[in-house]
């Protein structure tokens, strides 16, 4: 196995997808003449030319829209957002007419396309920029939403989701970027709804997804040295949701913490215990909590938005409460 | 000044409480009117309320223990009071006060009072092992505690305000030993001797519903306190008993006559109701009877309130219907049905035992022919009710069938002679052969 950036795990996924099915283009701004916002798309246009790799004006709606008729017509297009912050400028166009399409044409349309591109709170770019909306976007029958964490999920990951026939939100958060790891070599497809236990553990199921994995890890590996063992579990897909790993866990350790990077009224974390509780109400010695960010806009303040944040310290006190130590 | 807050006097035979659940902790910042604890009296488990506003410096006892009447229980500081300063300074009541209550000595309290006093922090006051409080527990825990056949109640909770987890389950399980209390149908763990299982193997087989086995029951306060009333009461009341045979067969058509009208208001009269009605009426023409015995005075009491007592699953309770007299047979129905839900729902409160002038004890939906009840101290008499019947009757020269109910007035000799007993029971027995009589 070789080692790769997260971003280069994206191109892989794309460039191999586009090498397989001609059907499959790219759009969005700046993917084509400059590389990508986030360098992500890097070499496309060289690669497959700008019939394939496209730039558009900043006109989230138009481009997202031009996008779901292509998909309608036998297309399979990836509709690249600079941040999904901006994705709120398209978003009748996602809600209204990608996920509600196959449902409203009695099952004569399919949209079958790909919206992705950066999201979250990646340092000093303040509250227009660092939106998380995956709680909005799991919200809407119709869509599948993908958080991948790592660089082999978000490959293996992101190549479902090219080659799905109904329009999936692919989520990546800016700060992942970078962040290296091995990815099996030769094709490598994940499955959507197969959450990943990341780390086995019997005292605490911690659930999480995309960057908070990391703070997750870090939190797991500090109880360890306190004797506490937890079980990371990555959700990667929202939804359709990994109902199953959870309740398996939560059977076995009977506590559970949620750590989502999104704000904590009506987030995701909220409907997720909403699930847990239902399924394993008998196996439960204490009630789920969630660490979330903070329940205010974004500061632009790279302190303050630190503090935001789910936090090794936040996740190791919620994990105190809920294991009454 | 800090203020010391004392065991309150709960019920009027009170003399001490045991502390059945706290509901505040050492910090709680308390105003009047709020609940601190449930106490057990000897008669029912009742809210201890706050008469001050404060914050709480000290308590003295922990769930479980009993407190004597008057000692303190508690510590509150007043506005402008440190807390702590008053904790340092008053300190706890003593060893003496703190003594746990020797009865109920459960293994889970067992196991909780042999901690050792240094981890006796403020968790520890949050105790839920409640009699009729809610118990605070994680799903969790309820669910092992089902299986293992254990009353969560009795466990004590670590978690957070006292919440009892699967933890602390398994640790009362364990401080029980091997299996807690086995399904009736389990089989004895046959710790006997070997040698003398031996010999007479023979009788073991031919019990098809398996051997009796020896039992220990743990005397509640109830039945502690009904033992202790109902020796003294028997040993210090002389005792006269008159029985009378009443032919009620006016009244029973009496009762059928009302009950169908009153069908549409769903008040069904029962013969007992009559009774109660017709026990009021004769006290108030016979005053002697409704009283209580001091030593130095016979104390003729001032309302007629009728005691009913009512039989739990775990003893005997005796509610009070105030003025009984004044009552009509609907308001005395609807009275002794609230009493009895409350006494069966364990939600009475003092009012409802204080007060009784007499007593009447009714065992005629047993079938029961005749009985002596013992008189329930400091009233004097008490009178026992039983099945009416069909027996033979002499009427004029003929033997014809009547229905007959026997009622024995037991009368503490020391305030009731004979000749007065006898007198009031003639008067019962009019009421009652001839109902429209209560209305006079």
């Amino acid at each position: 196995m070789a080692v790769f950036s997260f971003r280069e795990a994206l191109n892989q996924a794309m460039t191999e997808e586009m090498e397989r099915d001609d059907r499959v283009f790219l759009m969005g701004e700046e993917v084509a003449e400059y590389d990508g916002a986030y360098k992500v798309s890097q070499g496309m246009l060289k690669k497959f030319g700008p019939r394939r790799v496209i730039d558009t004006p900043i006109s989230e709606e138009g481009f997202a829209g031009i996008g779901i008729g292509a998909a309608m017509v036998g297309l399979r297009p990836i509709i690249e957002f600079m941040t999904f912050s901006f994705s709120i400028v398209a978003i009748d166009q996602i809600v209204n007419n990608a996920a509600n399409m196959r449902y409203m044409s009695g099952g004569q349309f399919s949209v079958p396309m790909v919206f992705r591109g950066s999201s979250g709170m990646a340092g000093c770019l303040g509250a227009t920029h660092s939106h998380r909306l995956e709680a909005w976007y799991a919200q809407i029958p119709g869509l599948t939403v993908i958080l991948p964490a790592t660089p082999a999920d978000a490959k293996g990951l992101l190549k479902t989701a090219i080659r799905s026939d109904d329009p999936v939100v692919f989520i990546e958060h800016e700060v992942l970027y970078p962040e290296k790891g091995e990815i099996p070599d030769g094709e490598h497809l994940v499955p959507f709804g197969k959450a990943d236990i990341k780390r086995p553990g019997d005292d605490v199921t911690l659930i999480t997804y995309s960057r908070s994995l990391k703070a997750t890890l870090a939190a797991a590996e500090e109880l360890a040295a306190k004797g506490v063992s937890a079980e990371v579990i990555d959700l990667r897909s929202i939804r359709p949701l990994d109902l199953e790993t959870l309740v398996q866990s939560v059977k076995k350790t009977h506590r559970a913490v949620i750590v989502e990077e999104d704000w904590p009224y009506c987030g995701l974390g909220a409907g997720i215990s909403d699930r847990i509780y239902r399924e394993v109400f008998d196996e439960l010695d204490a009630p789920i909590l969630r660490v979330a960010s903070s329940d205010a806009p974004i500061p632009y303040n790279k302190q303050l938005e630190a503090s935001m944040l789910p936090s090794v310290p936040r996740i190791l006190a919620a994990v105190d409460e809920v294991t009454y130590r | 000044m800090p203020i010391e807050v004392t065991m309150p006097k709960l019920s009027p035979t009170m003399e001490s409480g045991v502390i059945a659940q706290w509901l505040v902790k050492v910090g709680d910042t308390i105003k009047e009117g709020d609940v601190l604890a449930d106490i057990e009296t000897d008669k029912a488990t009742m809210p201890m309320k706050s008469y001050e506003d404060g914050v709480i410096a000290i308590i003295d006892h922990k769930a479980g223990d009993e407190v004597a009447l008057g000692d303190r229980v508690m510590v509150l500081a007043k506005k402008g009071e440190d807390p702590k300063d008053i904790a340092a300074k008053m300190g706890s009541a003593g060893g003496a006060a703190k003594k746990a209550a020797p009865a109920e000595s459960d293994n889970g309290k067992k196991a909780a009072d042999s901690k050792p006093a240094a981890e006796s922090d403020e968790a520890e006051e949050l105790v839920t092992t409640a009699a009729g409080g809610r118990v605070r527990s994680s799903p969790l825990a309820r669910k092992v505690a089902a299986e293992a056949r254990v009353d969560i109640a009795r466990v004590r909770g670590t978690g957070p305000g006292g919440r009892i987890v699967r933890k602390d389950v398994e640790d009362f399980l364990a401080g029980k030993g091997a299996a807690p209390a086995p399904a009736p149908t389990a089989r004895p763990a046959a710790p006997a001797a070997p040698a003398a299982a031996k010999a007479p193997a023979a009788p073991a087989a031919r019990i098809s519903t398996g051997p009796l086995q020896e039992k220990r029951i743990p005397n509640s306060r109830m039945r502690k306190t009904i033992a202790q009333r109902m020796l003294q009461s028997k040993q210090t009341a002389p005792e006269i008993h008159v029985t009378v045979d009443v032919r009620v067969d006016k009244l029973l058509a009496l009762r059928e006559t009302l009950n169908k009208e009153l069908a549409a208001e769903k008040v069904k009269l029962s013969v007992g109701d009559f009774v109660t009605k017709a026990v009021a009426v004769a006290l108030r023409r016979h005053p002697a009877l409704n009283a209580t015995f001091e030593p130095d005075a016979i104390v003729l009491r001032g309302e007629v309130n009728i005691g009913i007592a009512v039989a739990l699953e775990e003893g005997l309770i005796v509610p009070v219907l105030h003025r009984a007299d004044e009552l009509g047979l609907i308001e005395i129905r609807k009275g002794s049905e609230a009493l009895a839900a409350a006494a069966r729902g364990g939600t009475l409160t003092g009012d409802h035992l204080a007060g009784g002038t007499f007593t009447i004890s009714n065992l005629g939906m047993y079938g029961v022919k005749q009985f002596d009840a013992i008189i329930n101290l400091p009233e004097v008499a008490i009178l026992a009710v039983s099945a009416a019947e069909k027996r033979p009757v002499v009427d004029g020269d003929a033997i014809v069938v009547g229905n007959v109910m026997s009622l024995t007035l037991t009368a503490d000799h020391r305030a009731v002679d004979g000749a007065t007993a006898a007198d009031y029971m003639r008067t019962l027995k009019n009421l009652l052969e001839e109902p429209a009589r209560m209305l006079l």
